[in-house]
């Protein structure tokens, strides 16, 4: 986080009235300098060069003064009612730096784009002086109190829409940053979006929706789904993002997997990925590839529980020797099996013990799926949007993720689940307590295992070819970087760090080359700072801060009040 | 009997570079019951710091004497990196529960190979070389020292390369020290007495702090060491060579029983012999050098379902 020098007290308290005119000032500015040209040059960042015409960045630049007039209002105004719930001085703050780093970097861009500061249009300085001007603004804003945000009601249905409008803003949010292909305007949606995030959860916004989402929890399952399932049809037929979505999808539903082990169990899991492969090269070698070394053909169905069985059988095989003893030893020996696994179908090709594998060329040209007459290789027209073929593994996915999350939510709240919660934080003490310790380790592990080759399966398809080299060693940790970064144990956290692990490599190419640099000091860097990950789980939070008894005070109230409710 | 014997030395030459690392994962490990993942690395950044000590200072020049500076070379850069990396990525969290640590370790040894990767020949973000390193995204070649990697001796239908002599008595060499710095010296005692007992340790006014810096320097100077024998052994080095290098060896160190310096020696012996017999005696398809890592690992699974304290007895097996 950034943290600035503080003003003293003393001075903001004595210059603070002056804050609002001055900040709604930078805030019209903002809005007035958007609607000129910021650059003459049309080919930078967009079209940026119409006045009077916003284009997208424009657009955003004008959201972020919109916000910052709202909680100005919000502390004297008409919509004070407001600004006795959410805390609008730290949400300001915020909001105040990041649209001073917004407009920094728009004038870096053009200037790096176009060659230098003279390509900047009037509007461009406008706006820049406009979030100057907030920036001081917000620096002067008085803390006041807050009424707590557990007793803030609003009617039901009110609610529903929030929920509803918030998913239709991250699924816009989406489909738009998608289809940006400039890296620098990739680069300054990400800055909006963390920056309204991060007033939002200044502002309590997110405490809030924690509320709302806990009295709606359905509306908000649903409506996560129903995004999801709309997302292709904001692509226009275009197949390029729903490949990258689909990717995304694959990695999302090992990594919600992986989660049962490493999350919920609490096993350390290094070679997940086999399972990955061993589904996947099941899938592969029952197609009808011309390339498949087994003659049986069965249907699709038949091939997903193969490989899933496959794949529980080897985890069962990996897992009944080690888990009787410690934690450590279990992440070695599966990365030990990971290797093995690689080895293995790196060196079946008939040179080596028999050809199953092909080698190091794998297995190729895996046709596409047909389940019934319904060809996934096929483009097909749904309300008027052709859907092609990435679509429709997309699809596929959908329902498989569905299924995984399903199984996950219902083992976690099920004697299962509170057993391994148990056994994550003193295994003696379970076992003590009659828990069957071994047993649902090895039940985690299996189940962890079985999901993984169901997606594996789908995966040969989608890939059209399986080689070992796609299953090594790194895949694993990007797994459970996933899990790591957005919470272990959570659903939300875990897919959004499998979102975040895989679109922004493929969108910010430029900086490929210090991709895994990167990812290795995030790990070390979250592990110190938050090991809990973005979205954290509660009890994780605790396990993670064991001394931190405010927090644990926090915890034990939320509860309470959600027992109650 | 030669083919045998040969094997015999070619698995104790694998055996004695497993060896050498293994006793960085168990000297850690039994102080802190903590999984060094990230030791693969240092070895590999000792074999990059020879081959920039001799490049840098030597600019080519193979002979006899450069060997001892190029040791000391491998040694620093290992020693510094496992420092840094307790200091600043370990220590702070000591008291975490126990996947912390291990996923750190996943992130330094990603982060450290690629940071050899790039970097090696330049500067961060800049393309300024101010040594003219050569570029470490492909195998380098390691400098051939002409005694030691030169002609290899032949005993009566054996093979015995120089190198391998060279890694054999390294190890010999680095055991014998390592006991008497165990054994004989106050720090070493200390290092004793943490792993036996850290709190009593220090009520007994041992600074346990120092003793674990001490445990990751000891681990990685020996791991420094096998760098080189590696580079001399393979003529090349890379900087994916610490991850199945850093595998093995903890395999050794099970296999020995973790925590037990001694065991980690035998460990890594035997481990090398089993490869090489594998290798050579397995018969059909499955046997061959290609199969001889699968051996290896299904060894390190066998292990820990028959005797999970390892050969010779390991400290605390059964913490979770």
């Amino acid at each position: 986080m950034i943290k600035l020098p503080d003003i003293p007290e003393s001075v903001v308290v004595r210059h603070s009235a002056k804050a609002w005119p001055l900040g709604l000032a930078g805030a019209g500015l903002l809005i007035i300098g958007s609607l000129l040209s910021w650059s003459f040059d049309p080919g930078v960042l967009g079209d940026l060069s119409i006045s009077l015409n916003p284009g997208g960045l424009q657009i955003v630049a004008i959201a972020i003064a919109l916000l910052a007039v709202i909680l100005f209002l919000a502390r004297r105004g008409p919509l004070t009612s407001l600004g006795q719930w959410a805390d609008t001085a730290l949400s300001l703050r915020a909001l105040g730096l990041w649209a001073l780093l917004f407009m920094t970097l728009v004038l870096v861009a053009i200037t790096v784009e176009t060659g230098g500061l003279i390509n900047i249009d009037p509007g461009g300085w406008i706006s820049f002086l406009g979030a100057v001007l907030l920036f001081i603004a917000t620096r002067f804003v008085v803390q006041e109190e807050t009424r707590d945000l557990s007793e803030a009601r609003v009617p039901g249905w009110a609610e529903i829409l929030v929920i509803v409008v918030l998913m239709a803003a991250i699924l816009f949010g989406t489909a738009y940053a998608l289809g940006l292909t400039d890296a620098w305007e990739f680069v300054l949606f990400l800055v909006f979006v963390t920056g309204v995030v991060i007033t939002g959860v200044r502002a309590g916004l997110l405490s809030w929706l924690g509320h709302v989402t806990n009295r709606h929890r359905h509306v908000l399952t649903l409506a996560a789904f129903a995004v999801a399932f709309f997302f292709p049809f904001t692509q226009n037929g275009s197949d390029a993002n729903m490949s990258i979505a689909s990717q995304v999808l694959i990695f999302a539903s090992a990594a919600m997997g992986l989660n049962i082990v490493v999350g919920l169990a609490g096993l350390l899991d290094l070679g997940y990925i086999a399972f990955l492969g061993a589904g996947a090269y099941v899938g592969a070698s029952l197609s009808t590839s011309a390339f498949a070394t087994i003659g049986w053909k069965p249907p699709f169905l038949v091939v997903v529980l193969t490989g899933a069985c496959v794949s529980a059988t080897l985890g069962l095989i990996i897992g009944a020797p080690t888990l009787r003893v410690s934690g450590d030893y279990l992440a070695i020996v599966t990365l030990g099996f990971g290797e093995i696994f690689r080895l293995s179908m790196f060196n079946l090709d008939g040179n080596n013990g028999p050809n199953l594998t092909h080698g190091p060329n794998g297995i190729p040209a895996i046709p596409d799926l047909t389940i019934g007459s319904f060809n996934f290789g096929d483009t097909h027209t749904l309300l008027g949007i052709p859907l092609a073929r990435f679509s429709n593994y997309y699809f596929l996915l959908l329902v498989l993720i569905a299924f995984i999350i399903l199984v996950f939510s219902r083992l976690n709240n099920s004697r299962i689940g509170r057993g391994w919660v148990a056994i994550r934080e003193d295994e003696k003490a379970a076992e003590a307590m009659g828990v069957n310790v071994f047993g649902l380790k090895i039940l985690a592990f299996v189940v962890g295992a079985f999901l993984a080759g169901m997606a594996g399966t789908i995966k040969a398809h989608q890939d059209v070819s399986v080689t070992p080299d796609q299953y090594i060693f790194l895949e694993s940790a990007f797994l459970l970087a996933a899990i790591v970064l957005g919470g272990m144990g959570t659903i939300a956290g875990v897919l959004i760090g499998a979102m975040i692990l895989k679109l922004l490599p493929e969108k910010l190419r430029f900086f490929a080359d210090y991709r895994l640099l990167l990812f290795g000091l995030l790990l070390v860097l979250m592990m110190r700072f938050r090991p809990e990950g973005l979205i954290a789980s509660k009890r994780r939070q605790l396990e993670f801060h064991e001394d931190d008894e405010e927090l644990a005070v926090r915890i034990e109230t939320n509860h309470a009040e959600d027992v109650k409710a | 009997m030669d083919v045998f014997v040969q094997q015999l030395v070619n698995g104790l030459t694998l055996g004695s570079l497993y060896a050498l690392i293994a006793v960085g994962y168990t000297v850690v490990y039994g102080i802190l019951q903590l999984i060094n993942f990230a030791h693969g690395e240092v070895f590999m950044i000792g074999a990059f710091g020879a081959l920039t000590t001799s490049l840098v200072l030597f600019k080519g020049n193979t002979s006899l004497w450069t060997l001892p500076v190029m040791i000391i070379g491998a040694v620093i850069a290992s020693v510094g990196t496992a420092v840094l990396m307790e200091r600043f990525a370990y220590r702070p969290l000591r008291n975490a529960p126990r996947l912390a640590p291990l996923i750190t370790a996943i992130g330094i040894s990603v982060f450290l190979q690629e940071f050899v990767r790039l970097n090696y020949n330049q500067v961060p973000f800049t393309s300024w070389n101010p040594f003219n390193l050569p570029d470490a995204k492909s195998r380098i070649p390691f400098p051939q020292i002409d005694v030691v990697t030169g002609k290899a001796f032949e005993l009566g239908g054996v093979t015995i390369q120089r190198s391998a002599l060279f890694t054999i008595g390294a190890l010999l060499m680095s055991s014998a020290l390592l006991w008497y710095f165990i054994n004989r010296t106050k720090t070493g005692r200390g290092m004793q007495a943490v792993s036996q007992d850290a709190d009593t340790a220090r009520l007994m006014g041992i600074n346990v702090d120092r003793i674990i810096v001490v445990a990751f320097a000891l681990g990685a100077v020996l791991a420094g060491i096998a760098g080189i024998a590696q580079g001399l052994q393979n003529n090349n080095i890379d900087f994916r060579m610490g991850f199945l290098a850093g595998l093995k060896a903890f395999t050794a160190a099970v296999l020995g029983g973790i925590g037990n310096i001694q065991g980690a020696v035998v460990g890594g012996l035997v481990l090398g012999i089993v490869e090489g017999m594998a290798t050579q005696y397995i018969p059909g398809q499955f046997g061959g050098s290609p199969w001889k890592d699968v051996w290896a690992f299904v060894l390190l699974i066998l292990v820990l379902v028959f005797r999970p304290q390892g050969l010779l007895g390991a400290k605390a097996v059964d913490r979770a």
